[in-house]
């Protein structure tokens, strides 16, 4: 009646711990590769996990350019002529209940639009260089989620659940995945001047084991040389740290022929050198100096931007995710100023970005990098086509849009579409798991498989739920 | 038609599956069986499932609020609740009639036809349409919903449990036996009964124990796991000269002087406030809110460990110390309530029903792991996947804390309480009539008044600086649970408090209790709740609480997962151990006797040698064939590195700091629910100091670069170094005997010649004196950040 634990938890703790080697560098996929052959047990956890990547990935990387505070879609990339129409009006398929209980009309977009690329994409005059890019771009304009309260529903947007208590997409990612340069954190989340709200949560590790928390970096205050905590000894030189450590290594060496070997000892040893390259290598990652002035030009001037070439440079050097959240003024939920002002909150936030995501494409597409790395840009949900006072948005969980570029999936694609008005998503829904879902899919994990015991039972990103969406893949 | 009809079929087929499926994931075996009763009335599936994810949903949003068991007021004397209730109907008549929609009032009501229901906005069509399309084919409702909790107490199996079954195979569900200590062949190893124990264990595997621990080994290990300090150079030789000549004798000195420590509670306090998820608040933006006295909960812990309160006790009194303690003993109810709370951020009705279903899935969580190692929130949604827990058990423990509230209060008399809040309201009035003369003098223009003003202002002032003066000091206060109330809750439909289910008695688990149990009418339940977690028949609260102390002491539980004594937890790897230690307990009722049984084995002051066939048979040392080596936790490494350095500030108790260099002992730091606040979150998070937001069952150990960044580049680090470099150039005079005293300081042993070249090469690089304080300094930063110091043999 009873059944025996598949995993029994020494040996993956074992394996965990080992998984801690730096960063969370080596990921499940190495870990399960190198004990395979050292011991019988993990036939059976092998047996669980399968091979990760579970089937051939088509992107390696992903960049997440975070919106907080709802981006209204009817003002940005879903195009909804059908507004202007029924100005002022309440039509009964808008008539449904919104945080603020609402009761206005439809208001039709301040911005104009117009359309771009082969494809014919029609693009608010907001993001006019976004817009050149279209044919790079899936646009998902389906997206729902569960409520509309921005807590919450950034939580469900990184994190998966309602609550902050679940490990974040990227902390799944390098759990599953590990990364590609084990002197780089795995995953780093940054933000000019206001962290999005939920601040740690957002790249936080959760129950998943340390290493794989992201790393958060301010790139507004941010200096190369203390873009992570210690990192620049302040008293000596490279030579004689140098010093230190080998007489420190050696001791260690010792310590560990005593103890007749022992993985942990082992493990720290390599940690320590890893440290010491880190100290070297983290600045040379942020050093967006030595980009071209060609390049510098590209991205623009404001933090957003900077931002978007940080992350370029990162994912090239084998860093597995990051994530970038959009702000301006200090507001941790930027987005939010729509609720009194499309045209002044909305303007502003697209001009800070507009530049620096078109150029980050461009790079990477330059490069040969977007293939192979995944963009994602969205917020936590959108905002009503009726109007809050006199020229604001009301939050709108029941239908948004997200887009997505590079990293196999289609460009100059729209999937999925709200009603003629813009308010709910009504044709091949999308929930933010399936979102998900088919991001983790991208990356070649089955979000099904990729899970962790904690607490008595199997999480996973998804939850129980999720769908991958075929349709937008290459 | 047909085809929509049957279109329609499948989705909600597919509805009910996804349903059933629900939640708990990846299950690769088959879960033991779980035979469903056939409902008693003849309802489809089909039926249910369309009033599960049509109608109830439908009825609980609109119409609840107004006509249900929870309603404030039950409207028109109608209630939606209940199928019965339905049809009995309210003031204006039978609400539903089963097969005749045009019969049912609700319909005309929503149709706004008579009367206007909901009275806010009108119902979609196809919600109108829904509920005629329910009526009309005959009101569907689940039979299992009782009316009130009354019924709920026929013992008829409300999941499909094999409740029989289940308590006598699952090893934690049975009695706990006093089991004799088994026979074993080499009788000169076994200091204690629990060695018997062990030795079967190895014996029987062909293992063999491993060597007892050099007695320099052994006493930091003694020290560092019962105080988290270090032994002094003297105590090891003393325990050195003692041992030589008597070991037990020697040892059993240093249990008697640990055991009376307060250090001894401030480590072990530890312990148990990882259980107890202990922080200081600010769980971030939906639990943000600080406890500026949950110190006094930590020193509760502290106290209560020091003084041996028996454990039932010390369980008792953290679920119910307001209802049966003393005054002060409501202070231990921070185990439940310094958990998240959590609010919603807009007052969404949705987000406020998922915060409070949250925040009582928190306190639900807490208790059942920490105390009895079982995941009865895994029961919150549905019935449990693995354990016998059913939804039902999950919404009668949720009721007790749905009726528990969190307040502060004063620990000091009334007199007191009233005598500061007078005096502080003396100050207020005082400082009004000072503000409100200032601003007489700022508006006069008449010199003469000015004046008169001002002299009154100077009197003012000092009656003022004398009232500050003699104001009696700030009171003690706490942050404790109280009864709010002694209603039943219902069951959440899918973990929805907005889908109301049956309602359920507050009552304690079946599988424990058994078939007939007590519904709790006491107050919120609590008291008694705390009685049946330490009642003698339960088996699970004595096991989690001694498998913890073992785990502690050994570095690893008989049972491996702490928290989870289910049946996807792991097995005891010496059931009868874990059965004799409770027993032991039980008889004692002593935490420190229980210390010093497990301290005076063979089996604890072994030797964490390698033995290479041991190892291949077992090599998760399941059997205890020697110690296991393990690194310091955060807490202990850092008052380590502070006491080798002569730093250390000892003081005991109050509030937390937040500073960084503060040198007090680092169970006083203060820490943030996530981790994130303090600049003292941050060196603890660093060092694998878990997050506070649920019960911690043990601390994982990672080794990442940031840590070895600390270990090379932190201010810290240098601080300790600076400190101990002068310590050893003031006690001894050569460099190689600075070099023998740092080894006998920090690692209790005497320097081998190679580490002593390697010392001495290293210092004599400089040319200066300068330079060689310099080096000096960085060489004690490196025996400091060494892994020796680091990790326990």
């Amino acid at each position: 009646m009873f059944h025996r634990n598949p995993f029994p938890t020494t040996s993956r703790r074992q394996m965990l711990s080992r998984i801690g080697a730096g960063f969370g560098t080596l990921g499940l996929a190495s870990i399960l590769a190198e004990k395979a052959s050292a011991t019988p047990v993990v036939a059976t956890t092998d047996a669980v996990f399968g091979t990760i990547p579970h089937f051939a990935p088509k992107a390696k990387h992903v960049i997440q350019l975070f919106m907080p505070g709802g981006p209204s879609q009817v003002d940005t990339f879903d195009y909804k002529p059908a507004i202007a129409n029924y100005a002022g009006q309440r039509p009964e398929s808008v008539d449904r209940k919104s945080l603020r209980n609402t009761k206005n009309g439809l208001m039709p977009s301040p911005f104009s639009f117009k359309q771009y690329g082969n494809c014919g994409k029609w693009v608010s005059d907001i993001f006019p260089k976004v817009g050149e890019c279209v044919d790079d771009i899936c646009f998902i304009h389906s997206m729902h989620t569960d409520i509309p309260e921005h807590a919450g529903a950034i939580m469900m947007m990184n994190v998966g659940h309602l609550q902050p208590n679940r490990p974040s997409m990227g902390a799944w990612m390098v759990y599953g995945l590990g990364s590609e340069n084990e002197n780089l954190p795995g995953f780093i989340a940054m933000s000019p001047h206001a962290q999005p709200r939920g601040t740690l949560a957002n790249w936080g590790n959760a129950f998943l084991p340390g290493s794989f928390a992201g790393t958060y970096i301010n790139i507004h205050d941010m200096r190369v040389d203390s873009v992570l905590k210690n990192l620049k000894n302040n008293k000596l030189s490279t030579e004689e740290q140098r010093r230190q450590i080998d007489l420190l290594a050696q001791l260690n060496q010792f310590h560990l022929q005593q103890q007749n070997g022992d993985d942990q000892l082992e493990t720290s040893l390599k940690t320590m050198e890893m440290a010491f390259r880190m100290q070297m290598a983290v600045p040379e990652a942020f050093d967006v100096d030595k980009e071209t002035p060609e390049t510098l030009e590209l991205y623009g001037k404001s933090e957003f931007a900077k931002g978007c070439l940080l992350a370029r440079r990162l994912i090239e050097r084998g860093v597995r995710c990051v994530q970038l959240s959009h702000s301006i003024d200090g507001y941790d939920i930027a987005w939010d100023t729509g609720h009194d002002d499309i045209v002044g909150g909305h303007k502003r936030l697209a001009d800070a970005c507009d530049q620096g995501i078109a150029a980050l494409l461009i790079d990477l597409k330059r490069r040969g990098l977007l293939d192979e790395t995944l963009v994602i840009w969205g917020g936590e949900f959108g905002r009503a086509p009726t109007s809050e006072g006199q020229k604001g948005r009301d939050h709108d969980h029941y239908g948004f849009t997200v887009w997505m570029a590079g990293g196999g999936v289609r460009g100059g694609m729209s999937y999925g579409a709200t009603d003629e008005f813009g308010l709910s998503a009504i044709e091949n829904r999308v929930h933010v798991h399936d979102l998900h879902a088919t991001i983790l899919h991208l990356m070649g994990i089955d979000h099904e498989r990729l899970t962790y015991r904690h607490s008595g039972r199997d999480y996973r990103l998804t939850d129980v739920s999720g769908k991958v969406i075929h349709d937008i893949i290459v | 038609m047909l085809v929509q009809s049957r279109q329609q079929t499948l989705r909600l087929l597919a509805m009910l599956i996804s349903l059933l499926q629900c939640c708990c994931l990846v299950l690769l075996f088959n879960i033991c069986a779980v035979g469903v009763e056939p409902p008693e009335e003849a309802f489809s599936d089909e039926q249910l499932a369309f009033f599960e994810n049509r109608i109830r949903p439908l009825l609980a949003e609109h119409c609840f609020e107004c006509h249900s068991g929870n309603s404030a007021t039950i409207q028109a004397k109608l209630r939606l609740d209940h199928r019965s209730y339905a049809i009995q109907g309210g003031e204006s008549g039978a609400a539903v009639v089963p097969g005749k929609p045009e019969e049912s009032l609700v319909l005309a009501a929503v149709r706004w036809k008579g009367l206007e229901m909901p009275p806010d906005r009108k119902l979609s069509n196809e919600q109108v349409a829904d509920l005629a399309r329910w009526i009309e084919s005959g009101a569907a409702w689940p039979t299992d919903q009782s009316l009130d909790p009354a019924d709920n107490k026929s013992g008829k199996p409300s999941a499909g449990y094999d409740w029989q079954k289940w308590r006598t195979e699952h090893w934690a569900f049975q009695p706990i036996e006093n089991p004799q200590p088994p026979a074993v062949r080499d009788r000169s190893w076994t200091k204690t009964p629990v060695d018997q124990f062990i030795l079967e264990g190895l014996e029987s595997n062909g293992l063999q124990p491993s060597k007892a621990a050099d007695p320099r080994v052994l006493i930091r290990r003694m020290y560092l796991d019962l105080t988290g300090l270090p032994p002094t150079n003297e105590a090891v030789v003393a325990f050195e000269q003692i041992y030589s000549a008597n070991p037990t004798k020697a040892v059993s000195e240093v249990l008697d002087t640990l055991l009376a420590s307060r250090h001894y509670g401030e480590r072990w306090a530890r312990h148990w406030l990882d259980v107890a998820r202990y922080s200081e608040g600010f769980g971030g933006f939906l639990d943000n809110a600080g406890y500026d006295h949950a110190w006094r909960y930590r020193d509760w812990v502290v106290d209560a460990l020091c003084k041996d309160m028996p454990w039932d006790d010390f369980l008792r009194l953290q679920i119910a110390g307001d209802l049966v303690g003393e005054k002060s003993d409501a202070i231990a109810t921070g185990f439940l309530s310094l958990g998240p709370t959590y609010i919603s951020d807009g007052g969404d009705p949705d987000s406020t029903a998922q915060a409070r279903a949250e925040t009582l899935s928190d306190r639900i969580d807490t208790l059942s792991q920490g105390m009895l190692g079982l995941t009865v929130a895994c029961a919150r949604c549905h019935d449990h996947k693995f354990d016998p827990l059913p939804q039902e058990d999950y919404y009668s423990l949720a009721g007790i804390f749905n009726n528990s509230a969190t307040q502060e209060i004063a620990l000091e008399s009334d007199a007191v309480v009233t005598a500061y809040h007078q005096h502080q309201g003396m100050i207020q009035a005082q400082e009004k009539g000072l503000e409100e003369a200032r601003r007489e003098l700022r508006e006069s223009t008449d010199e003469e008044k000015k004046k008169q003003i001002a002299d009154r202002i100077q009197v003012q002032e000092s009656q003022l600086n004398e009232l500050r003066k003699s104001a009696p000091v700030a009171y003690g206060k706490a942050h404790a649970l109280h009864d709010t109330g002694a209603a039943d809750m219902t069951v959440a439909i899918r973990g929805n408090l907005l889908k109301p289910g049956p309602v359920v008695a507050r009552r304690f688990l079946r599988i424990l209790e058994g078939d007939d149990r007590t519904a709790y009418s006491d107050g919120s339940g609590r008291r008694q709740l705390s009685e049946a977690i330490v009642a003698p028949a339960n088996p699970l609260t004595l096991r989690v609480f001694v498998n913890r102390i073992w785990m502690h002491h050994f570095g690893q539980g008989i049972v491996r997962t702490p928290n989870n004594f289910g049946v996807l937890g792991e097995k005891p790897t010496h059931p009868l151990l874990l059965d004799w230690l409770a027993s032991s307990l039980k008889q004692t009722g002593s935490i420190k006797e229980l210390h010093r049984t497990i301290m005076m084995s063979s089996a604890y002051q072994m030797s964490s040698e390698m033995i290479e066939s041991n190892d291949a048979k077992d090599a998760d040392n399941r059997f205890v064939w020697r110690f296991n080596p393990r690194r310091m936790e955060a807490e202990v490494w850092r008052d380590t590195l502070l006491s080798v350095t002569g730093e250390i500030d000892l003081a005991t108790g109050g509030p937390p700091t937040d500073n960084i260099e503060s040198r007090r002992r680092t169970l006083y730091f203060k820490v943030s629910r996530n981790g994130d606040v303090f600049p003292t979150d941050e060196f603890l998070r660093l060092f694998d100091f878990p997050l506070m937001r649920s019960s911690v069952a043990k601390r994982p150990t990672s080794i990442v670069p940031q840590q070895y960044l600390f270990l090379l580049n932190s201010n810290f680090m240098q601080q300790r170094a600076i400190a101990f470099s002068d310590l050893l150039l003031r006690e001894a005079n050569t460099d190689a005997d600075r070099i023998a005293l740092a080894y006998r300081i920090l690692y209790q042993r005497q320097v081998t010649e190679k580490e002593l070249a390697l010392g001495q090469a290293y210092l004599t690089f400089a040319q200066s004196d300068p330079e060689r304080k310099k080096l000096w300094e960085q060489y004690s930063q490196v025996l400091l950040g060494s892994n020796e110091l680091m990790y326990l043999p």
